[in-house]
């Protein structure tokens, strides 16, 4: 059973009297441990696929199993509990909490998840934290860090819940390229100890990381391709 | 769910500890409200306190026969100047005739300047009384003894002093057996009052002397000062005995059916009645005050969570990215803002018991019960929660896409 399945996905937002296909019949399958790259110029869906295959948003029709289960049609409150425990995302931007220290940003989603108790978080959190080489990094607030620091916490965020894919959103845009190239790495290296990677990109040599490439334009598929 | 309580709790914390000033403007608001709140049902209790003792010397089933009614009693005031003066004769003939009436005393009084050596003590309030006068009323003495009813008929000229005016005489002497000057009249002290307290100032014994009616009778002429009729009836038949006592008095004034009372029987209730109106109005007041100054502070605290809500978009965004629920993040600013109104609480709380204290201290006894207390943190946390109701809604129903995108 493939970790992801869509079918016939179609996004459409009326604006005004027009109708915008954001998403024009797009079907697709993703495997576990697959390191997959969605590209696409601004237009294409690209930002759409992405928001909802992370569950962000619901599709206006069509089917989308992850793991299985079908949350094309679930409620706002489900979806969050899907995020939660099934996805990690990495932002362009970071998004850390910025008045709380990296650990405790590191903590968020473990204390969403409400099965993990008090005490264990801080642990799960540190190793988190190690994951990523940034172990003595932990009480730092992510105005004391730099921005390749912060990226890395952001995955240590991405990763804590053992998610089954992670959702990575132009992941080294604000960076500059020789720490970018330190992110990837990163990735290669989570791909390597079987994590699901996707990245939504358009700068082709970090797309040129993932294994599969995923080219989108006016809403659908344009190519799917194995990179070397 | 419990973890997200103390995890929002600390949230909460962190967020208003880093807007401190803006937390304590806000918060202000609460604290007037509560104190507003506070105070007035303190000094309520207080002042309820007050009345009671003050109240003590006129018994719950003492009926009083005066020429003035104590509260309007709807006769214009030139009627009641041409009422008949009190008979104190009539009193004898009250107890033969009433069934009701247990004791009947009589009183008269006026004021006169008394004198011991080089002290003085003026405009004191001579209260002249029958010797049965303690049984209608209390009389608590502190040194000494009350007169006798044998002191009473030969008119013997023997004083009790109230404390205010034993203190102003006799400021280092005991007073009992010494000889004080009423004008040009010798009086022997034979007892002092315990100290009653007053109400608002008035109607204390503490600034009154007692001398027998005999004695008053002999020493003062003129038709001057207050004269009244006092009956003591059984306490559970009041209203009968009043009715009764107006029967009585009408057929000895030989007044004609349809003629109207000139005459008032005056009680207790009619000074608990005003008395309950007026403790109404400050009750009313306080009320009103408290409710306007705990809207405007709701009002205050809803909009800085609107403002909260907006400027931390993207931290709900973030939240709801990694699986936070409506909940969660409703939660989340309900107690914010409800950690705010607690607070204010607490600090009206503070403020209002140490001006509790201070009135007690120096002004009258008062003491905030242990459930106002309680009523002013409760009143406080409604307020958070229908304040940070609307804001908190509206962060938690922000679409998370447009909430990351926000800057």
């Amino acid at each position: 059973m493939p970790l992801i399945k869509v079918n016939d996905l179609y996004k459409i937002y009326q604006m005004g009297t027009t109708e915008v296909r954001a998403l024009d019949g797009v079907s697709l399958e993703i495997e576990q441990n697959e390191y997959l790259s969605i590209m696409g110029p601004s237009g294409s869906g690209k930002s759409t696929l992405m928001n909802l295959l992370g569950c962000l948003d619901t599709p206006t029709s069509g089917d989308f199993f992850m793991d299985g289960i079908n949350v094309a049609t679930m409620s706002d409150d489900e979806l969050a509990h899907i995020r939660n425990k099934k996805i990690g995302f990495v932002f362009q931007t970071f998004n850390l909490l910025p008045k709380s220290t990296s650990l405790r940003n590191v903590e968020l989603p473990l204390i969403y998840n409400g099965m993990i108790k008090a005490q264990d978080r801080k642990g799960l959190a540190t190793k988190a934290m190690e994951r990523v080489g940034l172990g003595d990094r932990v009480n730092h607030k992510p105005n004391e860090l730099s921005g390749g620091q912060r990226q890395r916490v952001a995955v240590a965020r991405a990763l804590v819940n053992d998610p089954a894919i992670i959702l990575a959103d132009e992941p080294t845009g604000n960076l500059d390229s020789k720490t970018g190239e330190e992110i990837m790495a990163l990735f290669d290296d989570l791909h390597q100890q079987g994590n699901t990677i996707i990245l939504v990109t358009h700068e082709e040599d970090i797309a040129a990381h993932a294994h599969r490439v995923i080219r989108l334009l006016d809403g659908r598929i344009a190519a799917d391709q194995a990179t070397q | 769910m419990k973890s997200f309580f103390w995890e929002n709790l600390r949230i909460a914390l962190g967020e208003l500890w880093a807007h401190k000033t803006r937390t304590i403007l806000t918060g202000t608001g609460i604290v007037i409200g509560i104190i507003a709140v506070s105070l007035m049902s303190t000094l309520i209790n207080g002042v309820d306190g007050l009345f009671e003792n003050s109240m003590k010397f006129l018994g719950r089933d003492v009926l009083y026969v005066e020429k003035w009614p104590w509260f309007g009693g709807g006769e214009d005031w030139w009627t009641l100047r041409n009422r008949p003066r009190i008979d104190l004769d009539m009193a004898d003939d009250i107890k033969a005739r009433s069934e009701y009436a247990l004791v009947v005393a009589t009183e008269r009084g006026r004021s006169a300047d008394l004198s011991y050596q080089d002290l003085s003590a003026e405009n004191i309030f001579v209260h002249g009384v029958t010797a049965n006068y303690p049984e209608v009323s209390t009389v608590d003495v502190e040194f000494g003894r009350f007169f006798t009813g044998s002191e009473d008929r030969t008119g013997a000229q023997v004083i009790l002093l109230g404390s205010e005016v034993a203190k102003t005489l006799f400021p280092l002497k005991d007073p009992i057996d010494k000889t004080i000057f009423a004008g040009p009249h010798r009086f022997r002290v034979i007892g002092v009052m315990a100290e009653m307290g007053k109400f608002m100032g008035a109607f204390s014994q503490d600034t009154q002397v007692l001398i027998p009616s005999e004695t008053y009778n002999k020493v003062f002429h003129g038709p001057w000062g207050m004269r009244r009729i006092t009956v003591k009836v059984p306490d559970d038949r009041v209203e009968d005995a009043k009715e009764e006592l107006r029967g009585v008095i009408r057929v000895m004034r030989g007044l004609k059916p349809g003629e109207k009372d000139n005459f008032a029987v005056n009680q207790q209730n009619a000074f608990r009645k005003t008395y309950q109106g007026i403790k109404l109005a400050i009750g009313g007041a306080g009320l009103v005050i408290t409710a306007l100054s705990l809207l405007v502070g709701g009002i205050g605290i809803a909009n800085i969570m609107f403002v909260s809500v907006k400027e931390r978009t993207r931290e709900i965004g973030v939240r709801k990215a990694l699986g936070a629920t409506r909940r969660q993040i409703q939660g989340q600013f309900l107690i914010e803002a409800m950690v705010i109104t607690a607070a204010g609480g607490l600090v009206g709380l503070i403020i209002s018991t140490a001006a509790s204290l201070a009135i007690s201290k120096f002004i009258f006894p008062a003491t905030m019960s242990f459930g106002v207390a309680f009523m002013a943190i409760l009143l406080s946390a409604v307020v958070g929660l229908l304040a940070g109701l609307a804001p908190a809604r509206k962060g938690s129903r922000l679409d998370p896409i447009d909430a990351l995108r926000y800057e």
